[in-house]
């Protein structure tokens, strides 16, 4: 009887001594040992590109329902997201803005958790959605004196000589793409810390 | 050791596993947002969704909706009706048990069916047709609406600035409406607005049609020249507003100006310069960074989640997102303690039962009943003068007018 308990009893002192070893090797997250994860623009996609155009509600389509209508621009925003902590932290959130030049023009989130192991790096890939109709809409409403400074002209005919040479020119990068008030926020075990960052794209 | 394995150590992992795991079952609430970032009105959107985020991390701070976590969804449409609807199923998939909405467009299109779905949606759309429960029983919103605006905007300046004027006693104060057209949200408060100056005895002149995309508004301030208004109502966003002073200053119109909420905010005097001076403006909300109850938290929470943006960035649009959210939490915590989390519970024992509620932010006591959702009665005036936002005047309209508040005013 006492030979046939051996081996349970064995088989816990060797699982209790494992999962208190691990308990004891891996670092606890505190305020003094959380070091800021890093956040930085790796590229820019053009993801998927329909070209230039702009259908106004006058215009019958030969299908569905007529409205105003711009071409979309996706591009995808990559980024690596470096973890220098000895344990993992989870991403809950990032979120910047894009501005065409000096102009913004959207501001993008992702929402979705990941875990970034310790020491590790991960990358993470955004897509912004830029939709002609609304794009003008708000160069319209938000940008008209500062088109006038920079001489596209006023009212929508400057509007769109500006959108039309950024849809053109997107394959190219022909104007830079600026990632700025980006924020992030990492958790790890209780503990929050949000970082910064911004890029450009192409690399001025 | 039979004993011991089942009497000690299982009992031991199964504490050490459900501790390991209990905070992932911590009951979480979830909640919509749909922004707008990219769009139309991207400029003080994206301001207001920033606010909303980071009130809603205040909120679950201090110990979320009474102990349980709210769970933002928070989506931006681009000022795309059709989107909006598409995320408003979103949301019904995810069980959002309310919805914090943005404005004119997506606040209207989706009236009818949060009511027959009985969703709570908070807007950041304060048109006064929004006020009546019998019609539009989900839609709320913690801001005076544009038609009592434009009522206590008139009536300050009437109160404050006519009679020391040159004129006073001897002629009809001149009031004309600048604003687009075309637009329901511009048009919204302009018959309340006429209402109210011709009750104060105002002649009225010709209306404006000025775009909200105008940068030049000369031919719309030249066609006021004979009329010589005293007083501008300006309904428009800030950038046309701003147009509008800057022209009525250059072509030397001689007007003051009255602006409704959404023309007046930080960037007014950014983009207006010296013809912004003097301009008074209705904010249901105190302006970024004054010094009310709450503001402390507001720019504390703007700092920590969102370091990267210059806090002379932040607006009003912010403080006004803080009070979405916390009237909000607020009729939740109502219902979740009266067992009725539900919408509902949130609209009967959560909003309908606030009666004169302190929020903070500078926004005035906050009351719903079942027959009107007017939830202010005061209008805050400001007057910006000196390169500042200055309190001017607190105009009850209620109080003054109970009969037409009650009886004449309510969904217009």
């Amino acid at each position: 009887m006492r030979k046939r308990s051996i081996i349970p009893t064995g088989f816990v002192v060797i699982v209790l001594g494992a999962f208190l070893f691990a308990c004891a090797t891996v670092p606890t997250p505190t305020e003094q040992n959380f070091k800021t994860p890093v956040v930085t623009l790796n590229s820019v996609e053009l993801a998927h590109y329909w070209g230039w155009w702009y259908f106004s509600k006058k215009v019958q389509p030969t299908k569905g329902k007529a409205g105003d209508y711009g071409a979309p621009l996706d591009f995808a925003f990559i980024f690596d997201i470096e973890n220098p902590n000895p344990y993992p932290v989870m991403m809950e959130h990032l979120k910047f803005t894009v501005a065409f030049e000096e102009f913004d023009l959207n501001t993008v989130s992702s929402m979705e958790t990941q875990w970034v192991p310790a020491g590790k790096t991960n990358q993470v890939r955004v897509h912004a959605m830029f939709d002609g109709r609304q794009s003008l809409l708000s160069l319209l409403v938000t940008g008209g004196f500062k088109l006038k400074e920079k001489g596209m002209g006023v009212g929508a005919g400057g509007a769109f000589k500006q959108l039309e040479a950024w849809w053109v020119g997107a394959p190219e990068f022909s104007f830079p793409i600026y990632v700025k008030e980006g924020s992030a926020v990492f958790k790890a075990d209780g503990l929050t810390s949000v970082v910064t960052f911004s890029g450009t794209f192409p690399q001025e | 050791m039979k004993d011991i394995w089942f009497k000690v150590l299982v009992p031991f992992f199964a504490v050490a596993i459900l501790v390991g795991f209990s905070t992932g079952w911590a009951a979480t609430i979830t909640v919509g947002a749909l922004n707008d970032m990219t769009g139309a009105t991207s400029d003080v959107g994206k301001d207001y969704a920033l606010g909303i985020a980071e009130a809603i991390h205040y909120v679950n701070d201090m110990g979320g909706i009474n102990g349980k976590k709210i769970k933002l969804y928070q989506f931006d449409y681009g000022y795309r009706i059709p989107e909006a609807l598409t995320k408003y199923n979103l949301f019904k998939r995810l069980k959002c048990v309310a919805i914090l909405g943005w404005g004119t467009g997506d606040t209207e299109a989706l009236a009818p069916t949060v009511a027959r779905d009985k969703i709570p949606y908070v807007s950041a759309s304060y048109s006064g047709h929004l006020c009546n429960p019998e019609k539009t029983p989900y839609n709320l919103f913690f801001s005076s609406d544009y038609s009592s605006q434009a009522r206590g905007l008139i009536t300050a300046w009437f109160d404050k600035k006519w009679p020391n004027h040159k004129d006073y006693g001897n002629r009809k104060p001149r009031i004309a409406c600048c604003y687009m057209f075309a637009s329901p949200f511009s048009s919204s408060a302009i018959k309340a607005a006429k209402d109210q100056a011709n009750m104060l005895g105002f002649e009225i002149g010709p209306d404006q049609d000025v775009s909200l995309f105008a940068i030049d508004t000369k031919s719309q301030v030249l066609g006021l020249k004979e009329f010589k208004p005293d007083v501008l109502l300006h309904t428009n966003t800030v950038m046309s507003v701003a147009a509008t002073l800057r022209d009525a200053y250059s072509l030397g119109l001689g007007a003051d100006h009255i602006i409704v909420n959404w023309g007046y905010d930080e960037n007014l005097p950014r983009l207006a310069g010296k013809a912004a001076e003097g301009a008074m403006g209705s904010a249901p909300w105190a302006f970024f960074g004054e010094d009310v109850p709450l503001m402390d938290k507001v720019v504390e929470y703007a700092k920590r989640y969102n370091p990267g943006i210059p806090m002379e960035k932040r607006t009003i649009h912010t403080v006004q997102a803080w009070a979405s959210v916390l009237g909000l939490a607020e009729a939740m915590k109502r219902a979740d303690k009266a067992g009725n989390l539900t919408g509902p519970g949130i609209l009967k024992q959560g909003f309908e039962s606030m009666k004169d509620l302190e929020i903070g932010l500078g926004l005035a006591p906050v009351s719903f009943t079942a027959t009107d959702h007017r939830c202010q009665t005061v209008i805050n005036v400001y007057e910006y003068r000196n390169g500042k936002f200055n309190a001017l005047e607190k105009v009850d309209l209620k109080s003054r007018w109970p009969d037409k508040w009650a009886n004449e005013w309510i969904g217009w």
